[in-house]
């Protein structure tokens, strides 16, 4: 196994780990937006940069996919992996400026304001980052957004930038959302969930006994056919929000006596 | 005797069927060569050949003359071109009507005429042949040799010009090693813009484990106003396609593609009528020339971003991906197209590889400098006299070509600087016009070799005009996936166009330094990080012009609008009144035999005076 020098830490990784993987291990944190264990790499937001010592030259790489083949020497503090990942952070706070998820993260790092204007608005407050087209794809399986445009005009969206009609609600890009651009609003009258700014909106089940929006029909619908369930009253309980699925649970305990008077509840 | 459509089973059938060509074409006493490369294609160049072709059919005189399209002369200026042979006769700027005297004059009459000659317009004189020419005896013609002279839809043409004689070489004599060993020798290194040794990647994709290898020719050739590869591929596709022949077999690949873009149509033309006829004649595909060798060729073609071009975001467009860079920390030739062991070189690279193997590899290495070897294509372009395709050997000086190829600058205007390396390239000025064409001598200057691509600028040119205009061409083909190169070239257009707005704050020099650095350092594919380049050449070299936009709100070149005022200068004036009526603001004033004056409160430097006046009258100051 070859071994990470990192910062002066030793750490032993399997071959092709990267070297973001071997800073986890050594307990030395790299700020990392584009990445997320759940999903594939892919490097666009150049944030984990580190500086690559030996060899012939030193070189700067991204932390998140390089992969680690023999020993190697890794500074994440050295002054050109220090200016290299503030660049960047001060050219997305430019992009970026009311994301306080990111001020938090700049702050972090020690990146407390930008030194430039905002000039790109192709989609407010989004970094491009690409980790919601990646979880719709890889995790999700829906493939409901992409990439539009290219440079500056790039955004993220639903084919031909309409409305994703793949989109099932399920709100995992609103999740994995580093920047906290993608929102989940609940559109009350129309009992609709709407992901914004991908303007799909989808149905959701409202709960058959207090009328609460539980979950986006289509997500209950996929899930429903993932699970192979052999609990007759399964469907009808997923019809339920959670309060009152208790409820009934309950009541259907004390109905069919089984944990009769051994049960208490607090 | 080799029957003319036959399948070559052994690498002995490619010189005899070559004798047989030449012998053949002995009887055919003249021939007229029509140029339909781009440039001469632009003038209508098809309509000649189509007129020359009647005429033979037409006359009555028991003469054989064929009549061949042939590739790109290289001599787009003077297009549109034809040559005639016997004797080579050089005729330029030809027109439709001249198509008849041509023919009873010279083709049947074996008489010149002088007026379609080219005049040399330093000492008047005439010169028949190409070679001749100042613009040509410069050049050295190796990659470009058969081009201007091959008809490229027949493959017996390029046959007879000892075509697939390399193959044949290589499949009846050497070893891939071998092969490879010449390539090292030769030092050939890559023409698509890195300049990396072409012999050492075949290497590694040889030694690389895995089968299934692939091999990749990049002919996506996105840089503005560059025409190198579409002519190789327009005018000669059998050699790029015999290149790739032979780097299949040296690194052991099966299959290879040829990734064209969309606006080639002519090359994806050629290309494709090129890889039938060489599958029929058992010069791709199963046994190769009856040895043990197979390979394939298929075209893709590219939806034309200038991206796609960089290797990665190719391979990735080739998988049926978007088309954009990766990262390269595992190497292609160890897991390229579909993860599998890939070489990638780009057209003119694949180009010199049959040359290479029939004169060998220190042949190719006696050509050059040190470090640079062969030739270079560069398509020359902007304030010359003569524009067009030419190929130079290595070493060769920035000002030959220039000067003795170009015929210096345009109007006699002073020459200011030499754009060389492409949208990311730099600008050379003319204080090291002697440097030599040599990859390292142009990146030491801040420039780069690139693929090719050769602008002249003159002394009216706004070096930070130039800036703006590739920074923006950059911004706009960013693929915008990292950080740096989309944000950040959109910052530092910002900040350009603010300088040419005059506008400028007084720490913008330092902050496109800084700017570029980053770039430079985080951005993910070559793109962005040569994407500075542009900017740091200039300012390396026209500081002052940078300096004087941002303290004086003046543009020394008098191209950044409003930083240069228009004046009339009175002894030019002859009250025309010209300038006074076309002014759309009436900020002109005069009367009949008084020069006239512009009110400059009123001016909105709108520029109209300055292109109407007949007589240069109005200047800008
Ligand atoms: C933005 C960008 C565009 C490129 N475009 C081309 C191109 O149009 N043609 C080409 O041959 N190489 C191009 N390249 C270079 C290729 O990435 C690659 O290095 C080259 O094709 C390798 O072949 P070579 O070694 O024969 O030069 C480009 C590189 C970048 C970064
Ligand atoms: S450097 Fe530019 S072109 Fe290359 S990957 Fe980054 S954004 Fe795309």
């Amino acid at each position: 196994m070859p071994t990470v020098t990192i910062d002066g830490i030793k750490v032993e990784v399997e071959k092709n780990a990267t070297i973001l993987e071997a800073a986890q291990k050594a307990g030395v944190w790299i700020p990392t937006l584009c990445y997320h264990e759940a999903v594939s790499r892919s490097g666009a937001c150049r944030l984990c940069m580190v500086e690559l010592e030996g060899g012939d030259q030193k070189q700067l790489v991204t932390s998140c996919n390089y992969p680690v083949r023999h020993d190697l020497v890794v500074s994440t503090t050295s002054e050109q992996a220090v200016k290299a990942r503030c660049g960047v952070m001060e050219l997305l706070l430019a992009r970026a400026p009311e994301s306080e998820e990111l001020k938090e993260l700049a702050e972090r790092m020690g990146v407390l304001q930008t030194s430039f204007p905002t000039v790109t608005e192709s989609q407010r407050n989004c970094i491009l980052c690409g980790l919601c087209i990646r979880v719709c794809e890889e995790v999700i399986g829906q493939s409901a957004i992409g990439f539009a445009g290219r440079g500056v005009d790039k955004a993220v969206a639903g084919p031909f930038r309409q409305p994703a009609e793949d989109c099932i609600g399920c709100g995992a890009c609103a999740a994995i959302c580093p920047v906290g651009t993608i929102r989940i609003r609940l559109h009350e009258e129309e009992q609709e969930i709407e992901i914004s700014p991908f303007k799909s909106r989808n149905k959701l089940i409202v709960c058959e006994e207090c009328g609460a929006m539980i979950i986006s029909a289509q997500v209950s619908e996929q899930a429903l056919r993932k699970i192979e369930s052999i609990f007759a009253e399964f469907p009808h309980r997923l019809r339920l929000c959670p309060q009152c699925r208790k409820k009934q649970t309950a009541k259907k305990l004390e109905e069919s006596k089984v944990f009769h008077k051994k049960v208490t509840v607090s | 005797m080799i029957s003319t459509d036959a399948k070559f089973t052994s690498p002995n059938d490619i010189a005899a069927f070559a004798r047989q060509l030449r012998n053949k074409s002995k009887a055919i006493p003249k021939v007229v060569r029509v140029c339909i490369g781009t440039g001469c294609a632009a003038k209508d160049s098809r309509k000649l050949y189509e007129l020359f072709q009647e005429a033979a059919r037409k006359s009555s005189r028991d003469v054989r003359v064929e009549t061949k399209n042939v590739g790109c002369h290289g001599f787009c200026e003077r297009g549109p071109i034809v040559v005639i042979d016997p004797g080579e006769i050089f005729y330029q700027q030809v027109e439709e009507p001249d198509v008849a005297e041509i023919f009873r004059e010279t083709i049947l009459g074996g008489r010149i005429l002088e007026r379609l000659l080219f005049e040399d317009p330093l000492t008047g004189k005439k010169a028949t042949k190409a070679a001749e020419i100042p613009f040509y005896n410069v050049q050295k013609r190796v990659v470009l040799s058969a081009n201007g002279l091959i008809d490229p839809t027949q493959i017996t043409d390029y046959l007879a010009a000892g075509g697939y004689s390399a193959l044949a070489k290589v499949i009846s004599s050497m070893s891939p090693e071998q092969v490879i060993e010449q390539v090292e020798e030769s030092h050939l290194r890559g023409r698509g813009g890195g300049g990396f040794p072409t012999g050492r990647k075949w290497r590694s994709c040889r030694e690389a484990s895995g089968n299934g290898k692939y091999i990749i020719c990049n002919g996506d050739e996105g840089d503005p106003g560059a025409f190198m590869d579409r002519s190789i591929m327009e005018g000669n596709p059998h050699s790029v396609i015999e290149g790739m022949i032979i780097g299949a077999y040296a690194v052991g690949a099966e299959q290879g593609y040829i990734y064209v873009r969309n606006e080639y149509p002519l090359a994806v033309r050629h290309l494709t009528g090129a890889i039938a006829q060489t599958r029929k004649r058992g010069l791709l595909g199963k046994n190769i020339l009856g040895s043990n060798f197979s390979f394939d060729i298929r075209i893709n073609r590219g939806g034309g971003a200038f991206v796609c071009g960089e290797s990665s975001a190719l391979i990735a467009s080739l998988e049926g991906k978007p088309g954009e860079p990766r990262a390269k920390y595992v190497h292609m030739v160890e897991s390229g197209l579909h993860g599998k062991p890939t070489v990638l070189n780009n057209v003119e690279t694949w180009t010199n590889v049959p040359k290479i193997i029939n004169n060998g590899g220190k042949w190719f290495a006696d050509i050059g400098t040190e470090k640079s070897k062969g030739t270079k294509v560069f398509s020359l372009v902007g304030k010359v006299v003569n524009t067009g395709l030419v190929e130079v050997p290595m070493g060769i000086s920035l000002r030959r070509i220039v000067e003795e190829i170009g015929g210096g600058v345009k109007d006699d205007k002073k020459f200011k600087a030499v754009q060389t390396g492409g949208p990311s390239g730099g600008c050379i000025p003319a204080e090291h016009l002697d440097a030599r064409v040599d990859f390292d001598e142009l990146t030491k200057l801040g420039s780069m070799m690139g693929s090719g691509g050769m602008i002249v600028m003159d002394e009216d040119t706004c070096m930070v005009q130039v800036a703006r205009y590739f920074t923006e061409f950059l911004q706009k083909e960013s693929c915008g996936k990292c950080t740096p190169c989309r944000e950040g070239l959109a910052q530092m257009l910002h900040i350009l166009t603010r300088i040419t707005k005059g506008e400028g704050q007084a720490d913008d020099l330092d902050k496109l330094k800084a700017l570029a650095e980053l770039l430079e350092g985080t951005a993910l594919c070559a793109l962005g990080k040569t994407a500075a380049n542009p900017i740091l050449s200039t300012i390396r070299y026209f500081q002052a012009e940078y300096e004087a936009h941002i303290q004086q709100r003046r543009c020394p070149a008098k191209e950044c609008k409003g930083l240069f005022r228009y004046k009339i200068d009175e002894e030019a004036c002859k009250a025309c009144g010209i300038c006074l009526k076309n002014c759309p603001v009436d900020a002109i004033v005069g009367e009949k035999k008084v020069p006239h004056k512009i009110i400059q409160e009123k001016c909105t430097l709108c520029g109209t005076c300055w292109d109407k006046c007949p007589f240069s009258a109005v200047l800008k100051v």
